[in-house]
């Protein structure tokens, strides 16, 4: 229907000159495809380059797949130019990835309050270079024992090295200021950036084997901070090696515990049963009736006006102007006929002489409104009706 | 079997109880749940039984629409035992009895009883549908119920609204009769009595032949013929199923006739009534002096329109059969054109010639009212409706009239003072 119904006026050119047969059937499947094909091709697009923008990255403090502000994908991109990055989500295959990598290998640990002392433990054990970043106190006290937080600087203050750490020394001064750190005495530990307070970078050797270094924030890994100051040669300093073991543990999994149907009391659950047994009483109770319905036959009633209302329905429906207009110049008839003095049987000569006497009006005009014979201006349109309506009832307002 | 509220409560401090209960919950709760069983159905054992109960029934048999009628039943308790509990006595809803239900306590060996007001707001008969007793038992638990019969019915008389007209019709009564205070002659060809002449009568009615036999001057006193027989008949076809304003045309015909009925009664005519459509629905027969309204307020209470085209012809017939005797027929029908075409007119001239027929119909006031509008094409259409329709009815008063018939035709307000006005002018004429 759509594909033919436009075709045929179309099928001839301005000049009006018809085409070839083949032409316009080709041209017919063109017209009739064209339409749902640029809908589903603009559709295509659309998903398309909905699409192009929806990658999902993970967010979170210092995520190396992270591009937000916070996340360290640069510094993670970066360490990937000369090192061989492994990105670890918990400690067992962090451990599994460092013993993979051999000698020279740096453990870059973050978050690690998200791990149990145990698996503290294991990894202290490993024996392997450590980069902690604001560590726990208990990490602190596995990985270099007899270094302490002693004190705290303005997140995100640029310090000096002023130590002798070549790490530290070469990449000058860098915005570290966290958390600080102090060896008790008696302990081998080199203390760099120095505040009031203690040291924000410091460098221990692990009890297991292999040097723990401790730096009292993570910001300056950020995306945000990390081109700043000597923030990525510190970094890069810090973390060079052959490979990179990136530890950044997930949230722990919640494990073990009990339904909310344990924690109950075994009292409640068996009063279900009880209840079950008031909901009956009460039931019976509410809803027992005295005594059945009593049903009453009601007689049928009708308005008397109903035959009335439909036939005008009817003449609406069929728009029945000659009907309407005879019966309402009958009705007016029948009314003012007897106030003439004259009857039903009077010629419609005599009554319109009367009523032009009385009335003072046309004789030829009561005519054409009261006897119009077989041309009826009245039956043309409604507003002729209406018309019709109107001069009756003038009529009749002036032979009051 | 019922139960009350105080089981509920019952339960539902088990249902605590148990929740409370912690380790030991089980044993709690079958203790619990056992011992309200328990319980309720002892107490549904322990109640009296409501079938034992005998009841008699006494009160008001029939009002007016608009009043309220009471009725009571005696609950009697012929058992050894004490029933405690309520009791509900049931009619149809357009009865709107009250109260509903009620508390009831009877003694062993008494009575008790139970009265329950009806405001029925429908005329016609009401049947009582049962009476409900429910026993509770000594703990006020559980109990039993049962629905008894007793039948009673109580009728519901037409309203009879325009009794207002009546002293306004029965003074123009008098007025014809000679016996009004104004003191006019009275009207009418049949001679009535002689009395003593008070100022104000017409000397032409002074009778000098008793007046010379007296010793004060005498008139005599004429009155209209009486002991006239007139019939109504009430038509209960489908057109009377009518709703005029918010009443059944059957109900304003019915008010009509009544006024008509005490009108005449007290003129002392003879007042025959009946119902008809296809068949006779109710009658009323004459019987010798007193008002008749009363018995025709009877006969009409269950009267309701019935769907059947009514049958003029069976009409005829059975008005004919009733006797030769010269009456006046008032058939109270609705002036339907096509209806009364085809079944009165051709039967008309046999009836005329016995006796003279009235027709009284009711005017719908919406039509008229429709007549009359305008402004739209919608409302020309409408109104041009109706003017056809009451061109039909004056066509068909006309043809009434033309062949001997009285015709009154009025508006539901009017219809029965304008009833009575035909009545008492055609009595003035000495038409009857």
């Amino acid at each position: 229907m759509t594909a033919t119904a436009p075709a045929a006026p179309e099928a001839t050119t301005r000049e009006g000159r018809p085409l070839p047969e083949h032409d316009s059937g080709l041209r017919r499947l063109w017209r009739s495809v064209r339409v749902p094909a640029a809908l589903f091709s603009a559709l295509l697009l659309v998903g398309v380059l909905l699409s192009l923008g929806g990658e999902q990255f993970p967010s979170g403090h210092l995520e190396p797949d992270s591009p937000q502000p916070g996340g360290a994908r640069a510094f993670a991109r970066l360490l990937g130019q000369d090192s061989d990055v492994t990105v670890a989500r918990d400690s067992a295959s962090a451990a599994r990835a460092v013993e993979r990598a051999g000698e020279d290998t740096v453990l870059l640990v973050f978050l690690d309050h998200r791990l149990l002392p145990e698996e503290v433990d294991t990894l202290a054990e490993l024996a392997t270079d450590t980069v902690l970043v604001q560590p726990s106190l208990r990490s602190l006290e596995a990985f270099a024992p007899g270094t302490d937080v002693t004190g705290r600087a303005d997140d995100g203050d640029s310090l000096e090295p002023e130590c002798a750490l070549p790490a530290a020394a070469s990449a000058g001064s860098a915005e570290v200021a966290g958390e600080l750190y102090s060896a008790d005495e008696g302990v081998v530990a080199q203390g760099c950036y120095p505040s009031d307070g203690g040291s924000a970078l410091i460098r221990a050797d692990s009890p297991h084997g292999g040097t723990t270094t401790v730096v009292g924030t993570g910001t300056f890994l950020s995306n945000r901070d990390l081109d700043a100051d000597g923030n990525a040669a510190l970094a890069l300093n810090l973390a060079s090696a052959e490979n990179v073991v990136w530890l950044r543990p997930d949230v722990p999994e919640e494990a073990g515990g009990s339904d909310i149907v344990d924690l109950l009391p075994a009292g409640l659950l068996w009063s279900v049963v009880p209840l079950a047994l008031t909901l009956l009483l009460l039931a019976l109770w509410r809803g027992r009736r005295m005594g059945a319905l009593v049903h009453e036959s009601l007689p049928v009633v009708v308005r008397a006006s109903e035959t009335t209302e439909g036939r005008a329905g009817l003449y609406r429906s069929r728009n029945a102007r000659d009907r309407v207009v005879a019966a309402l110049r009958n009705g007016f008839l029948e009314r003012s006929v007897p106030k003439l003095g004259l009857n039903a049987d009077s010629e419609p000569r005599t009554v319109v002489a009367t009523l032009a006497s009385r009335t003072g009006d046309d004789p030829r005009h009561l005519e054409q409104l009261l006897y119009p014979g077989p041309n009826d201006p009245y039956v043309a349109d409604d507003g002729a009706m209406l018309g019709l309506g109107e001069a009756l009832d003038e009529l009749t307002r002036k032979l009051r | 079997m019922v139960v009350t509220g105080r089981a509920v409560l019952l339960a539902f401090l088990a249902t605590c109880a148990v929740a409370i209960s912690g380790q030991i919950g089980g044993t709690v709760t079958y203790v619990a749940v056992g011992l309200v069983v328990l319980l309720v159905v002892l107490d549904v054992a322990l109640a009296t039984s409501p079938r034992l109960m005998r009841l008699s029934r006494e009160g008001d048999t029939s009002l007016r629409l608009g009043d309220s009628a009471s009725v009571s039943v005696l609950v009697s308790n012929p058992t050894g035992r004490r029933l405690r509990g309520s009791v509900r006595d049931a009619w149809p809803p357009s009865s709107h009895s009250a109260p509903k239900a009620q508390p009831l306590r009877v003694d062993a060996g008494e009575r008790r009883r139970v009265t329950t007001t009806l405001t029925p707001t429908r005329r016609g008969d009401a049947r009582s549908a049962g009476v409900t007793v429910r026993s509770i038992g000594p703990l006020g638990l559980a109990g039993r119920q049962r629905t008894l019969r007793s039948l009673w019915v109580v009728r519901t008389l037409p309203p009879f609204h325009s009794r207002r007209h009546l002293p306004g019709k029965l003074s123009r009564l008098r007025e014809l009769e000679g016996r009004h205070t104004a003191m006019v002659r009275g009207q009418g060809s049949e001679f009535d009595s002689l009395r003593d002449y008070v100022p104000g009568d017409d000397v032409r009615s002074i009778d000098w032949r008793a007046t010379a036999r007296n010793d004060g001057v005498v008139v005599r006193t004429w009155r209209p013929e009486r002991d006239r027989r007139i019939l109504i008949v009430l038509d209960t076809g489908r057109t009377s199923a009518g709703r005029v304003g918010d009443t059944p045309r059957l109900d304003h015909a019915m008010d009509a006739a009544l006024l008509l009925t005490a009108l005449a009664g007290k003129a002392g005519d003879r007042v025959d009534f009946m119902a008809y459509d296809r068949a006779v629905r109710a009658q009323v027969r004459a019987s010798g002096k007193g008002s008749q309204v009363h018995r025709v307020v009877e006969a009409m209470a269950p009267l309701e329109a019935e769907l059947v085209e009514s049958d003029p012809a069976g009409l005829v017939g059975t008005v004919l059969s009733q006797g030769r005797s010269r009456r006046l027929v008032v058939l109270l029908t609705d002036l339907n054109a096509t209806a009364l075409e085809e079944g009165l007119l051709p039967r008309l001239p046999l009836l005329s010639s016995h006796h003279l027929l009235l027709v009284a119909g009711i005017k719908d006031p919406k039509v008229e009212e429709m007549a009359t509008e305008r402004g739209s094409a919608d409302a020309l259409y409408r109104a041009a409706s109706a003017e056809r329709t009451m061109s039909e009815r004056h066509r068909i008063s006309a043809e009434l009239r033309r062949m001997g018939a009285e015709v009154v035709d009025a508006d539901p307000e009017r219809i029965a003072p304008a009833l009575a006005d035909a009545y008492i002018n055609l009595k003035a004429q000495g038409r009857l």
